[in-house]
């Protein structure tokens, strides 16, 4: 009998220790700084884009250049236009004050004594009531599910009320601690998810945005992965209101990679490493892209 | 007390096949539908998010899931056999669809506007004489001639057949 369960109990941990050493592959592991500056030594595109109200509209006018600015030339101040991330923040306005009609909705995302003043600059965080790292998009569900409504992550409404959000800490610095805890492990795996070959095309979110950032993909010039996600949730002019985490799904299908579902664990890793490379750098919404 | 381990064992070895093998749970997939793979839609003014079917099956490939246990598949090595018997006026094809080779991504080609510029120049391949073979591997799967190249296993990961392989092999090698 004994013997018997041995096999078994070998049946699966064999099964698991192999699994566990399954062959994958990674592109070579760069450090990356958590503040925005650290871009000065990746793609020294940094210098044209590190003041938003100060950018050059002759690059931003250039097609062979404007990647230069890492798009921020279609952020705000600069992009003056009405977009669709404007309606987003009026809904997003709208159904955060429903949602806050008892003041607990705000208190629930972490509001303090400053209201909403600097929330968004602070996620991805620890949750203790969620016993893990959480964006704020996450958040949001998770809070509106408490207040009795359905917002999941990554639909309209859940992004329009993340958008009012992050529109309260405009132009504050984003500041995520990634230097201690279950928040440097989480940069951490970001990092090594951020160099792991995945999908079909066998790509790596490194094998473009590191190593090959200013080189063309067809009409396209490959960007800085600093300073990045200060600007989501974006208006996508052939997309609507995208969060982050759909945009991580959207690269994914991009390089044939089997997408996964918004507020995954690898999804909000990436999101801590993504987010930390922004550090310093202010929050600018509603933002759109192409 | 022993009956209990070993039902938990039982049950765990039943469970495990489909486990160690399968999708993680995190992927977006409806495995009734024959593609599988969804895509995301976002809905203006709904707090549901829709997913639709997408185009391809991508679930055989490995996933940035941190529960995905499934291997890449490894560098392999090819071997061109018989006569080229490929089509460069396919092959030409095959360089330019998304839904094929999409070589223009990255290289440029002649005729070709907005060429990529992440990989080798192709204007004047035939000059650089190269042996067909090597070519045929190159395109087969890069990663044997460098770990590190951003060049996709177009063989070995099946974005490709062999003959569509050899088309491109015969196109490039037209390339004056």
């Amino acid at each position: 009998m004994k013997r018997i369960a041995l096999l078994l109990w070998l049946s699966l941990v064999l099964p698991l220790a192999a699994a566990s050493d399954a062959h994958r592959e990674y592109d070579a592991m760069e450090t990356y700084e958590p503040h925005v500056r650290g871009d000065q030594s990746l793609s020294g595109s940094y210098k044209h884009w590190a003041h938003p109200g100060k950018l050059d509209w002759r690059l931003a006018g250039n097609p062979e250049e404007n990647w230069k600015l890492n798009w921020k030339f279609m952020d705000p101040p600069f992009n003056a236009s009405v977009h669709g991330g404007h309606f987003a923040l009026d809904r997003g306005e709208q159904l955060f004050r429903e949602l806050n009609a008892k003041a607990r909705f705000a208190r629930c995302l972490g509001a303090g004594k400053a209201g909403l003043k600097g929330l968004r600059a602070r996620y991805p965080q620890y949750r203790a009531d969620l016993k893990r790292i959480a964006g704020l998009e996450e958040v949001i569900e998770y809070c509106a599910a408490r207040e009795g409504r359905v917002l999941q992550n990554g639909s309209y409404d859940n992004s329009a009320v993340s958008l009012y959000v992050a529109s309260q800490s405009n132009g504050m610095p984003m500041r995520v601690d990634v230097g201690k805890g279950v928040m440097r492990d989480a940069f951490e795996r970001g990092r090594k998810l951020f160099h792991t070959r995945a999908g079909k095309l066998h790509l790596a979110c490194s094998s473009c945005h590191t190593h090959k950032v200013g080189l063309q993909l067809r009409g396209s010039v490959i960007t800085t992965p600093y300073g990045d996600a200060v600007h989501y949730p974006v208006y996508r002019t052939r997309y609507f209101l995208q969060s982050l985490h759909l945009r991580f799904a959207e690269c994914n299908l991009d390089t044939r990679t089997q997408p996964l579902v918004p507020g995954s664990r690898a999804y909000t890793d990436l999101e801590v490493f993504m987010t930390a490379l922004s550090n310093g750098y202010p929050v600018t919404v509603p933002s759109e892209r192409d | 007390m022993r009956s209990i381990s070993i039902l938990a064992g039982l049950a765990v070895a039943l469970v495990l096949p489909v486990w160690a093998q399968g999708l993680p749970r995190d992927a977006a997939v409806n495995a009734a539908a024959p593609n599988k793979t969804l895509e995301p839609r976002v809905v203006t003014n709904s707090g549901r998010l829709e997913w639709l079917p997408h185009a391809h099956n991508l679930t055989p490939w490995p996933t940035l899931s941190h529960e995905d246990r499934r291997p890449a598949p490894k560098p392999r090595k090819a071997r061109l056999a018989g006569p080229l018997d490929g089509d460069a006026g396919r092959g030409r094809d095959i360089a330019v669809r998304p839904d094929k080779g999409y070589c223009i991504v990255c290289h440029q080609i002649p005729g070709e506007e907005w060429p990529g510029t992440v990989g080798l120049d192709l204007r004047g391949f035939k000059q650089r004489q190269y042996a067909d073979a090597a070519v045929y591997q190159q395109i087969f799967d890069a990663r044997v001639n460098n770990a590190q190249t951003v060049m996709p296993p177009f063989g070995t990961n099946n974005i490709l057949s062999e003959q569509e392989i050899r088309d491109l092999v015969v196109f490039l090698q037209s390339l004056e």
